[in-house]
């Protein structure tokens, strides 16, 4: 049972701001709800109740003319909470004697989770520089995690071997279903109960409800010219598309299909390629698919390790034209991993060589092509041999950069620094500083191979262990 | 849920509600809540009770609060951690809705590809376990140890012991309530004891005034019916059969089979399972010789006593795998199919009962690469339970599941139940599903272990 370290002194506070506002303003009086609860009368007003949502059990409360007071049979005390939660938007730090997954119960039965979901899982509480590892989330059987996946508000899908394993919001509880992969490669979440899940030895996207015990809802296929199967190497989703990363299965064409996230019917083809000759560069299907959504563009990557190093190339697609927008080839300390940060108009990289954090600012690309990149670290090491970089993974999240490097996770943020001066001469020159998280005790692994983020938690996986490592900011309330 | 949100939406008239002064503490609930413990609970009763006072129960109200919560949500809230599951029974004995609670309680579904070890049954005494079996419906389990055989309930607490005059049992059966039929590989005939009043009932012995050779004939296993129990014995010169044995009256009612024992196609059957769809009896015996494994698996329909189907192994060259045979063999009663695990190469094989031929066996291949069974399977232990196939290799647990694809005919995926440090604690003996529960007994390791389905995360707290 997961408890929540926290400091509780502020909801006191706001409670008792409350309380101050109704003995300043006694024309509430007139709208006074009573309800009976379990045995146990509650008093509180309309406009207390009607934060609930019109969904919510109170909406009808509320509604109802009163002839004498309410009655609900439930139990008083966790009805108290969430009296509590509606009054302030925050847990009352008496909530902490309770079992979480008793107010949840009692919160769905009220129709109220969403209330709940935001005081203990938002996205907003999401703070980078005080998340602690907390929670260790064990999966059953012997795999490990291969890919991860997560809701904004934290519902977490794992998966492992043939298996997926979902987490609630709360992560107290879980459900694993059986999909007819042999392992999975590439999954992302749609909404808490749906994935689309791919492979790269498996013909077709899949579209799974995990509420069904991994029910098929639809195989996305890509129909290509060599009439092979179509094995997905990448997925990525907007707020209204779902992008996915095809090839065909004897590796002469890959394309990027564009479908609708709510009806899954396909929108758009990009990024169509046929390999003829030796025309390495386009045989690279996308692996790393991110939608860059203040420019409206579809960032597309992919890389290919061959004997001359690695190669690669960085796409940003203007999906309704189907044109490349920008595209800049990788050709000296390839990206080991990329990712593109909207909030900081920047994309990242971990050179494959040199094992450094790269960024390039979105808004100088055109003036200066591939040179871009501003090395973050040790420019020396670009020419290197050794490729430190290899299996290094880099997500952006807010205004963050995490990047793990073998058993240690660092996080970058711009420091901004008098950036009016400069300002008539361009953009100025940006600075990012890194940090390592964690505690030396917390980082017993030996390799990160997957990095989350959802709701205020960030999740980790390593390398040889059946689990899932949260990583989380304390929450109010728990 | 949906009836629960209709008992309390908040114009409920004052006459339906109802106080309840339980130890001091008042209560105020519905009676459709009180009612929904049940017609003949105590708490329906007194819903029925006439006048507005509150109704006043002489009992402990904290755990009258918890089993208020159970009737209000259906779930079991987390106060009810403060009891134990003993005290929280009694209790709803008491209140007449421990129907209620044992739904409540039990564990979900049980699903091979997410199950966890949750606890091991250790008997006080003796704990190396010579046979064990689990009730299907309840999650119940007898366990034969050192000549004694314990009893666990539902809640898997131990309710009852009693000593028996066998040495040792080698083979235990459930055939009622509270009685158990016991056989020993050390002293002759089946025996019934009632485990809760620790009391000894009867033994069957198979017997033949015209045939001199039969005599001390010991059991080596038992299956039951609704109203039959079977069990195979073997005399000290090999000569074995099954009889059938009427519940209601325990007296053997026929004689299914009669085999000399001088091959191995004629040996007693190690292992009966009852069918209750096609009224057969499945019957298999393997043995390890100098040759390799061999044995048979042979269906009989007990009315007659004829034999419907067998296979022997190793056949003749009709079989796909001559050379590979089985090295255990179970039925999935539910899905009409017969599983074996191959002795040689450890391939799983499925035959379909409603089309047995010749050699019906299937062969079912993994395709994932890193799952793919790799080298010979020396000890296999195989049980199929609620559609799941799960197989014991050494001290290794597996499970073959299918895949939601829609129409339910999914393929069938290997996965491992347990970790690997799981594997490291002996050579599994028997695996027997009861219940939500998976109960898995290993070689020369006292107790056994309790696998089970959960809802529950089970987050480790850093």
């Amino acid at each position: 049972m997961p408890t929540f370290t926290t400091t509780t002194i502020m909801s006191s506070q706001s409670n008792n701001l409350n309380i101050h506002r109704l003995k300043i303003n006694p024309n509430t009086q007139s709208n006074i709800v009573t309800i009976n609860v379990g045995g146990q009368i509650f008093q509180t007003t309309d406009q207390t109740l009607t934060l609930a949502g019109p969904k919510s059990l109170f909406s009808q409360l509320s509604e109802i003319s009163p002839l004498g007071p309410h009655f609900i049979d439930r139990d008083p005390d966790l009805f108290s909470i969430l009296l509590s939660l509606l009054r302030t938007g925050n847990l009352p730090s008496k909530a902490k004697s309770y079992d979480l997954q008793d107010l949840i119960e009692e919160s769905k039965f009220y129709r109220i989770e969403s209330l709940l979901v935001d005081s203990l899982s938002n996205p907003s509480q999401f703070d980078p520089f005080n998340l602690q590892k907390t929670l260790i989330l064990p999966l059953n059987s012997r795999d490990t995690a291969s890919a991860i996946t997560a809701t904004p508000h934290g519902a977490l899908h794992v998966s492992h071997g043939s298996k997926i394993t979902s987490f609630d919001w709360s992560l107290q509880n879980k459900s694993t279903t059986l999909t007819q992969f042999s392992a999975i490669d590439s999954m992302l979440a749609i909404s808490p109960i749906l994935v689309a899940v791919g492979a790269t030895d498996f013909s077709g996207l899949q579209i799974l409800d995990l509420e069904k015990k991994g029910l098929v809802l639809e195989t996305l296929n890509w129909e290509n010219v060599t009439k092979s199967g179509s094995t997905v190497q990448a997925i990525g989703s907007s707020n209204d598309f779902l992008f996915t990363s095809f090839e065909s299965s004897r590796r002469n064409s890959n394309s990027i299909l564009v479908y609708d996230l709510k009806t899954l019917s396909p929108v758009t083809e990009i990024a169509h390629y046929e390999i003829f000759g030796a025309d390495l560069d386009s045989a690279i299907p996308a692996t790393k698919l991110k939608w860059v959504e203040s420019y409206n563009v579809l960032m597309a990557s992919g890389s290919h390790s061959g004997p001359s190093g690695v190669l690669g190339n960085v796409k940003f697609w203007d999906i309704r034209s189907g044109c490349v927008v920008w595209e800049f080839k990788e050709k000296v300390d390839c990206f080991s991993d990329i990712t593109v940060s909207d909030n900081l108009s920047s994309i990242f990289k971990v050179g494959v060589n040199s094992g450094e954090v790269f960024y390039a600012d979105l808004r100088k690309l055109a003036s200066e092509g591939n040179d871009s990149w501003v090395c973050l670290g040790d420019e020396r090491k670009m020419g290197n041999v050794r490729k430190e970089g290899v299996g290094c993974k880099i997500e952006a999240h807010g205004n963050q950069v995490f990047c793990s490097k073998g058993g240690d996770i660092e996080l970058w943020s711009e420091v901004v620094m008098d950036s009016s001066k400069k300002r008539d001469e361009g953009l100025p020159e940006r600075v990012f500083r890194k940090n390592l998280m964690g505690r030396v005790k917390d980082m017993v692994g030996s390799r990160v191979t997957n990095l989350a983020f959802g709701g205020n938690k960030m999740f980790v996986t390593w390398k040889d262990q059946q689990s899932v490592e949260v990583w989380q900011s304390s929450v109010r309330g728990f | 849920m949906e009836n629960e949100i209709s008992n309390s939406t908040p114009n409920t008239l004052p006459s339906d509600r109802i106080k309840l002064n339980v130890g001091g503490k008042l209560f105020e609930t519905t009676i459709s809540t009180l009612q929904s413990g049940g017609p003949d609970s105590l708490l329906s009763t007194l819903s029925t009770r006439p006048g507005h006072d509150p109704i006043f129960v002489d009992r402990d109200p904290e755990i009258f609060s918890v089993l208020l919560s159970l009737l209000r949500s259906n779930r079991l809230p987390s106060t009810a951690c403060s009891f134990s599951k003993q005290e929280l029974a009694d209790e709803a004995l008491f209140y007449g809705m421990d129907s209620h609670l044992r739904y409540a309680v039990s564990p979900p579904p049980l699903s091979g590809i997410d199950a966890s070890i949750v606890s091991t049954i250790f008997p006080a005494s003796d704990g190396l376990v010579s046979s064990f079996t689990a009730a299907a419906d309840d999650g119940s389990v007898c366990i034969a140890h050192g000549g004694q055989i314990s009893f666990y309930d539902h809640n898997l607490t131990h309710l009852s012991t009693v000593r028996t005059h066998l040495e040792d049992i080698t083979s235990i059966r459930h055939v009622w309530p509270d009685v158990a039929a016991a056989g020993s590989e050390s002293a002759a005939g089946i025996h019934f004891y009632n485990f809760s009043s620790a009391r000894y009932i009867e033994s069957i012995h198979w017997t033949d005034s015209t045939d001199p050779r039969i005599y001390k004939a010991r059991v080596s296993s038992i299956a039951d019916s609704s109203s039959q129990i079977f069990a195979s014995f073997e005399c000290p010169h090999r000569e074995n059969c099954i009889l059938s044995i009427d519940k209601s009256t325990l007296q053997i009612s026929s004689e299914i089979t009669r085999q000399s024992g001088s091959a191995t196609k004629n040996m007693v059957p190690g292992k009966l399972t009852w069918l209750p769809e096609t009224g057969a009896i499945i019957g298999s015996v393997v043995t390890c010789g100098a040759f390799g494994y061999s044995g048979y698996i042979r269906m009989w329909d007990p009315r007659n006593g004829e034999v419907v189907w067998e296979t022997s192994e190793p056949g003749s060259g009709r079989s796909s795998r001559f050379g590979d045979s089985f090295a255990d063999v179970d039925v999935d009663a539910g899905g009409l199919t017969l599983f074996k695990v191959c002795s040689k190469s450890g391939d799983l094989a499925v035959a379909d009962l409603r089309r047995l031929g010749d050699d019906p066996w299937v062969y079912i291949n993994e395709k994932n690469p890193s799952m793919r069974f790799i080298g010979g399977a020396s000890n296999c232990v195989l049980h199929c339970y609620k559609s799941q196939v799960f197989v014991g290799r050494e001290g290794s647990l597996e499970v073959w599941s299918t895949e939601n694809n829609g129409d339910g005919e999914g393929l069938y995926r290997r996965n491992f139940v347990d970790k690997e440090e799981d594997s490291k604690r002996g050579v599994i003996r028997k695996i027997e599903g009861g219940g939500d529960r998976l109960f898995v007994s290993r070689e020369n390791v006292e107790g056994i272990e309790v696998w089970e389905s959960s809802y529950f995360s089970d987050a480790i707290l850093v």
